[in-house]
C-alpha cells in the first residue's frame, strides 16, 4: 500500500452463526485526510464492516488493514484510532468527565496527552460532564461519544451514524467538525443512512446494500452517472412523446405540472435545445443530480 | 496484567451501588446476630452446629467470626461472591460499554485478567469482611478472651484467631468454582443477572445433588462435597484435617477448566452489544 492509504477492507465478509452474511467481500480503501461514507439502509452490512475494522467483529474472511498495519482484537494501531460504534454508552454510575478520564487512562494513556479540554469543548456539554451519564439524554451522550473518539488526536476516525440523537444544529455542528479534523489531516471514515449528511460532509462514498458494495466513487462521479431533471413546457402531452424517443432519455414520467426526465449520457442542454427546436415553449429547467436518487437506484428494494 | 486497566477497573468497582451494597449485608447479618445473641443468649444444650456456634459466641466473642463464617458462608457469601464475578464482563455489555473498552489497544486476554483480578479482590473482601466484622463486634459484646466451658478442653485466643484465619482462606479457596462459573457465564450473555444467577444456581445443584445418600461415592466428586470441612477445626478441635485437603484440591480442575472455557469463548466471540 502507498502512505496515503489509510483504511482498507479487503474483501471482508462476516457470517454469522445461522448462515447470516452479513457483509460479503467487501473491499475499499480511504485516502489519508478524506472522508468517507459508509452508505447504505438498514441491515445493508455497515456497522458489521465498521465493527471488523477496528476489531470487535472477527471476519469469516478477509483482512482490515489501519495506517498499514493489520487489525486484530486490541492492536496497537488502534490506539492512534478514535472509534464510535453505534449508540455512543458509558459507564452510567461515573460522570461524563470520569468516564472519559477512565477510557484514556484504561489503555495506559497518560491524561496530558488526551486532549480532555478539546475534547470537553466539543462534548459542549458544561457543567453537566460532572453529572453521572445515566442523567444524559441520547444527545449528550451521543456528543459525549464524539468527544471520547477524539481523545488524543486520533489519525483515523471510525464513527458509526455519528449524528443519531442530535438536533439539527448539533447535526451541523458535527458536520463541521468532520470537516475541519480532516482539513488537519485526520481520516474519516463514518456509516450513515442520512444521505444529505453524507452529500456535505463526504469526498468519497461506498454503497452497501445486504451486505455488498454496490458502488464506489465521489459524491460527483456517483451523482453525474445518474442525472435527471425537471422541466415545465405548453405541452405536455406532446413533450412526452417527443423525449421519450429522444435518444439518451432513459424515462420520463409526469411530475406535477411538468415531466421529470431522466437522463443517460446526454445533457440538459441537449433535451431543452431539442424542445426548442419542436416549437415548445419552456418555462421552467431544474436540475437534479440529487444523492437520494442514485442511492435509491443502486439498492434493491426490500420485497419481504 | 495491566496496572493502568486495573487502576481504572477497581475506580468503577468501588463506585458502584451495588458492591456497597452487596459488602454491607455482610456486615449488617452479624450486626443483627450480635444483637440476637446479646438480648436473647442460647442455650448450653444444643443439637446442632448452627445452636453450638451461637452458644460458644456468647462465651467468647472470638467465636462470633467463626459464627458469622460460618452462617454466611454457606449462602450469602456465595450470593455476593457470584454478583462480583457474574457482573464483570455481563454489565459492561449491557451498558454497552465493553466495545468502547475493546476498542483500545487492550487485548481481551489482558481485559479478561484485570476482570478476573477485580472479582477475585473483591471475593476477598466480602470473605474476609465476614469473621473481621463477627470478630469486631464479638469484641464488643462478649470480649476477646480465651474458651473456657467447664468439663471441656480450653482453647486459647491464638488458636481460635489462626483456626479462623485458615478457615476464611479454605472458604474462599472452596468458592474458587463458583467464581470461575459466574465469571465464565459472564463472558457468555450481556444480561449480569443471567451469569450471576446461573453461579449461585450451580452451587445449588451441587449442594442438592451432594445431599442425595444414594448418590453414593459420586457425591465426593461435587464441588461442594468438602465445603463445610473447615467446621472440623472447631466442632472437633482438630488442625486442618484431611477432607480440607480434598476439598482443596476438589476444585482446581472445576476452576481451571470453566476459566479455560472463558478465555476461549471471549477471545472468539464477536462484540455485537
Amino acid at each position: 500500500m502507498t502512505d496515503d492509504l489509510v483504511i482498507e477492507s479487503l474483501a471482508l465478509t462476516k457470517q454469522f452463526r445461522g448462515g447470516v452474511r452479513a457483509v460479503d467481500t467487501v473491499s475499499f480503501e480511504v485516502q489519508r485526510g478524506s472522508v468517507c461514507g459508509l452508505l447504505g439502509p438498514n441491515g445493508a452490512g455497515k456497522t458489521t464492516t465498521l465493527r471488523m475494522l477496528v476489531g470487535l467483529v472477527r471476519p469469516t474472511s478477509g483482512s482490515a488493514r489501519l495506517l498499514d498495519d493489520h487489525v486484530d482484537p486490541g492492536s496497537r494501531v488502534l490506539a492512534k484510532v478514535g472509534t464510535m460504534i453505534e449508540h455512543a454508552e458509558f459507564v452510567p454510575h461515573l460522570s461524563g468527565l470520569t468516564n472519559l478520564r477512565l477510557y484514556w487512562e484504561s489503555a495506559g494513556g497518560d491524561l496530558g496527552t488526551a486532549n480532555l479540554d478539546r475534547a470537553l469543548g466539543i462534548a459542549g456539554l458544561g457543567d453537566a460532564v460532572h453529572r453521572k451519564v445515566k442523567t444524559y439524554s441520547q444527545g449528550m451522550r451521543q456528543r459525549l461519544g464524539i468527544a471520547r473518539a477524539l481523545l488524543g488526536a486520533p489519525q483515523v476516525l471510525v464513527l458509526d451514524e455519528p449524528t443519531n440523537g442530535l438536533d439539527p444544529a448539533e447535526m451541523r455542528d458535527v458536520r463541521t467538525l468532520l470537516r475541519r479534523v480532516s482539513e488537519e489531516g485526520v481520516t474519516v471514515l463514518l456509516s450513515s443512512h442520512l444521505l444529505g449528511e453524507v452529500e456535505q460532509v463526504c469526498d468519497q462514498l461506498v454503497v452497501m446494500d445486504r451486505g455488498r458494495v454496490v458502488r464506489i466513487g465521489t459524491v460527483a462521479e456517483l451523482t453525474r452517472a445518474a442525472a435527471s431533471m425537471y422541466l415545465e413546457v405548453d405541452d405536455i402531452p406532446r413533450a412526452r412523446v417527443v423525449l421519450a424517443a429522444h435518444v439518451g432519455v432513459r424515462t420520463v414520467a409526469g411530475e406535477g405540472p411538468g415531466l421529470a426526465v431522466e437522463l443517460d449520457g446526454i445533457s440538459r442542454a441537449d433535451v431543452v435545445r431539442t424542445l426548442v427546436e419542436q416549437g415548445f415553449a419552456v418555462d421552467t429547467v431544474t436540475s437534479r443530480h440529487r444523492l437520494e436518487d442514485v442511492f435509491l437506484g443502486l439498492i434493491e428494494p426490500d420485497v419481504s | 496484567m495491566s496496572l493502568a486497566l486495573f487502576r481504572t477497573e477497581m475506580f468503577k468497582q468501588w463506585r458502584r451501588p451495588r458492591t456497597y451494597v452487596a459488602l454491607g449485608v455482610l456486615v449488617l447479618i452479624p450486626l443483627i446476630f450480635t444483637i440476637a445473641l446479646k438480648s436473647n443468649p442460647p442455650s448450653p444444650r444444643t443439637a446442632d452446629a448452627e445452636d453450638a456456634y451461637a452458644y460458644l459466641a456468647t462465651k467468647t466473642g472470638l467465636y462470633l467470626g467463626v459464627a458469622s463464617l460460618f452462617f454466611l458462608s454457606r449462602f450469602l457469601l456465595v450470593v455476593v461472591v457470584a454478583v462480583f464475578a457474574g457482573d464483570a464482563i455481563a454489565s459492561e455489555a449491557s451498558w454497552g460499554n465493553l466495545r468502547a473498552m475493546l476498542v483500545r489497544p487492550i487485548t481481551r486476554s489482558r481485559l479478561l485478567t484485570v476482570k478476573l483480578a477485580s472479582a477475585v479482590l473483591l471475593a476477598v473482601v466480602a470473605a474476609t469482611l465476614v469473621p473481621l466484622t463477627g470478630l469486631a463486634l464479638g469484641g464488643v459484646a462478649f470480649g476477646w478472651h480465651p474458651l473456657e466451658i467447664p468439663g471441656a478442653p480450653s482453647e486459647s485466643s491464638a488458636h481460635i484467631l489462626a483456626s479462623l484465619a485458615l478457615a476464611t482462606v479454605y472458604v474462599l479457596w472452596s468458592l474458587s468454582p463458583v467464581i470461575a462459573f459466574g465469571f465464565m457465564a459472564s463472558t457468555m450473555t450481556d444480561t449480569p443477572a443471567g451469569a450471576i444467577f446461573s453461579a449461585i444456581g450451580i452451587y445449588i445443584v451441587s449442594q442438592v445433588l451432594d445431599g442425595i445418600s444414594a448418590l453414593g461415592r459420586i457425591r465426593s466428586t461435587f464441588p461442594t462435597h468438602h465445603f463445610d470441612a473447615w467446621t472440623s477445626m472447631f466442632i472437633r478441635g482438630t488442625g486442618p484435617t484431611t477432607d480440607m485437603l480434598r476439598g482443596a484440591l476438589l476444585v482446581i480442575p472445576y476452576t481451571v477448566v470453566m476459566l479455560a472455557v472463558a478465555w476461549w469463548w471471549f477471545n472468539r466471540k464477536d462484540i455485537l452489544s
